[in-house]
């Protein structure tokens, strides 16, 4: 299946954090992006347990999701992760290569969330509107 | 001939380990989906060498018994229920009983989940979740160091204190305007088998140890978008030793009761950590009918860790323990002894430095030295050996570590 991503003019956006529609959700706070990226949160509110897909820890998108969006840095979650995946107590989000991946990842996967940057329109994902 | 089989069997063992653990490595870099079964590993090889002391071998030789491999497995079974299991092969020397572990194996049930809140029950075999580093404490990369402070996670209790076959419970609890809060709460006994006993009490006991039931809670807070992060921890464990009528010991029973606190900062470039200690360990019997002991040791440490750049972290620690905190020059040790016992196996600090340094996401290599002074925290610990361990000895280790 070919996946319709529509990509204008060079504009450059913040990040954008994107959902699988069976999220049900419009928005989104800090606070609870960084509980779901630190597996703090793992059913959205409608009870669909929450499929988190990262870059790699050195991705520059990445790390500019880690510190300006979550306000954490790239290695404690890194810390978080291992720690739950090599202790039995939990799961790490599934990393992909790149954001094309990423996206379709999200589109493919019930209850996903991912970030993208840079792209001004992506079909069949929930856009988020980020609050403070 | 057995030496030579012993031997032959150690390589096979680690070809299947590497040959087992290469293969789930490209299953696992394959898997880009939300696959309900996880695979990951890690294995690690170095180098260490004591100058002083038995911590890892009696010859005091440059050593290569600085192994680690692991293994594991999680599987989703349904949205609430997931199983997950780790093998291990440690090979640390004197430090632990080398060998193949059954590391945990258990069935997680998500009993609630909502925004703000969740409950995890963790069945089976798991492992310690209270201390800074006791799920990751021979998880390579993932400690801060290859040789962690022996006063709180001292090699020769690994696979007592490493966790239990019993229960543990997690509770996660996010306030928007308190921070996160996590208590755990765990119960379960680990089974000793006789060369983990011969690890703490020498060759020359014969009995077995058992250990009961032990408790243990933890609490941590960190305010909102804080970089720290507090803890508070308590531990409740028992052991009974029955001995065997030809042996020089006698039945016994040991008691320890830890509580610790912990406080860690994690910055940009800068971290800090540090924990202490207060041990109550009680020993009834075991050396004599009527032995009676109760010492309340002491211990902790401070760790600065300052990264570089993303690949290269340097680190340095001081730690301090004391087997008894009203005896911390161990003169009344040595008194008690006849003058058997030095004073100095009364206590041991610990001054480290080294660097980690990341080749890639995935493999990394760490170096480090210490200077020892004092042997508290030598196996094995009821019997202290003072001919080759002395007061000043010195440690340094490379270990290259990969992981996926």
């Amino acid at each position: 299946m070919v996946f319709a991503i529509l990509i204008g003019s060079p504009v450059t956006h913040a990040i954008d954090v994107i959902t699988n529609i069976t999220a049900d959700t419009a928005s989104i706070t800090t606070a609870q992006l960084r509980r779901i990226y630190s597996m703090r949160q793992v059913k959205w509110a409608n009870g669909v347990p929450i499929a988190v897909f990262v870059l790699p820890s050195n991705n520059i998108l990445h790390q500019k999701f880690c510190k300006e969006t979550l306000r954490l840095f790239p290695y404690q979650l890194d810390r978080i992760w291992n720690k739950l995946t090599f202790s039995g107590m939990g799961i790490a989000p599934t990393p992909v290569s790149n954001m094309e991946e990423l996206i379709k990842a999200v589109k493919s996967t019930t209850g996903a969330i991912g970030y993208i940057e840079n792209i001004n329109e992506v079909s069949d994902v929930n856009v988020l509107k980020i609050d403070e | 001939m057995s030496m030579s089989l012993k031997l032959m069997n150690k390589y096979c063992y680690a070809f299947i380990c590497l040959s087992a653990l290469f293969t789930f490595s490209v299953l696992a870099a394959d898997d880009k989906s939300a696959n309900p079964l996880k695979v990951h590993g890690f294995i690690a090889q170095g180098i260490i060498d004591v100058d002083g002391s038995n911590f890892v071998n009696d010859d005091g030789e440059l050593s290569t018994e600085l192994t680690e491999i692991g293994l594991n497995t999680s599987y989703q079974l349904s949205d609430d229920f997931r199983f997950a299991a780790q093998a291990v092969y440690l090979n640390g020397g004197n430090r632990y009983n080398e060998g193949l572990r059954v590391d945990y194996f258990l069935i997680d049930w998500n009993a609630y989940s909502s925004e703000q809140w969740q409950a995890n029950l963790f069945v089976g075999r798991f492992k310690s979740p209270h201390w800074l580093y006791s799920s990751t404490r021979d998880i390579p990369f993932e400690r801060p160091s290859i040789i962690l402070p022996q006063g709180l996670y001292f090699d020769g209790f690994r696979d007592i204190a490493v966790g239990g076959d019993g229960a543990a419970f997690k509770l996660t609890y996010n306030n928007d305007e308190l921070g996160e809060f996590d208590f755990n709460f765990s119960r379960g006994k680990s089974p000793i088998k006789s060369e983990d006993a011969e690890v703490i009490l020498s060759k020359i006991s014969q009995g077995d140890i058992e250990h009961k039931l032990d408790s243990q809670v933890s609490v941590y807070w960190r305010p909102v978008f804080s970089q720290w992060r507090f803890g508070l921890t308590l531990l409740d464990s028992e052991f009974n030793y029955t001995s065997v009528s030809s042996e020089y010991y006698v039945d016994g029973e040991f008691q320890f009761q830890n509580y610790t606190i912990n406080a860690i900062y994690e910055g940009e470039q800068w971290e800090f950590t540090s924990e202490f200690l207060q041990t109550r360990f009680l020993t009834e019997g075991f050396y004599t009918a009527l032995f009676h002991q109760d010492n309340l040791g002491q211990g902790g440490y401070f760790q600065a860790r300052y990264k570089i750049d993303q690949k290269l972290t340097v680190i340095g620690r001081y730690e301090e323990f004391y087997a008894d905190k009203d005896d911390k020059k161990g003169h009344k040790l040595e008194e008690r002894s006849n003058g058997i016992v030095p004073s100095y196996f009364g206590f041991q600090n610990d001054a480290m430095l080294g660097f980690s340094y990341k080749f890639s996401n995935n493999l990394q290599i760490n170096a480090e030295h210490h200077w020892m002074k004092g042997a508290a925290r030598l196996n094995p610990i009821v019997l202290p050996n003072p001919q080759v361990n002395k007061e000043h000895w010195k440690v340094w280790a490379i270990q290259l570590m990969y992981w996926f």
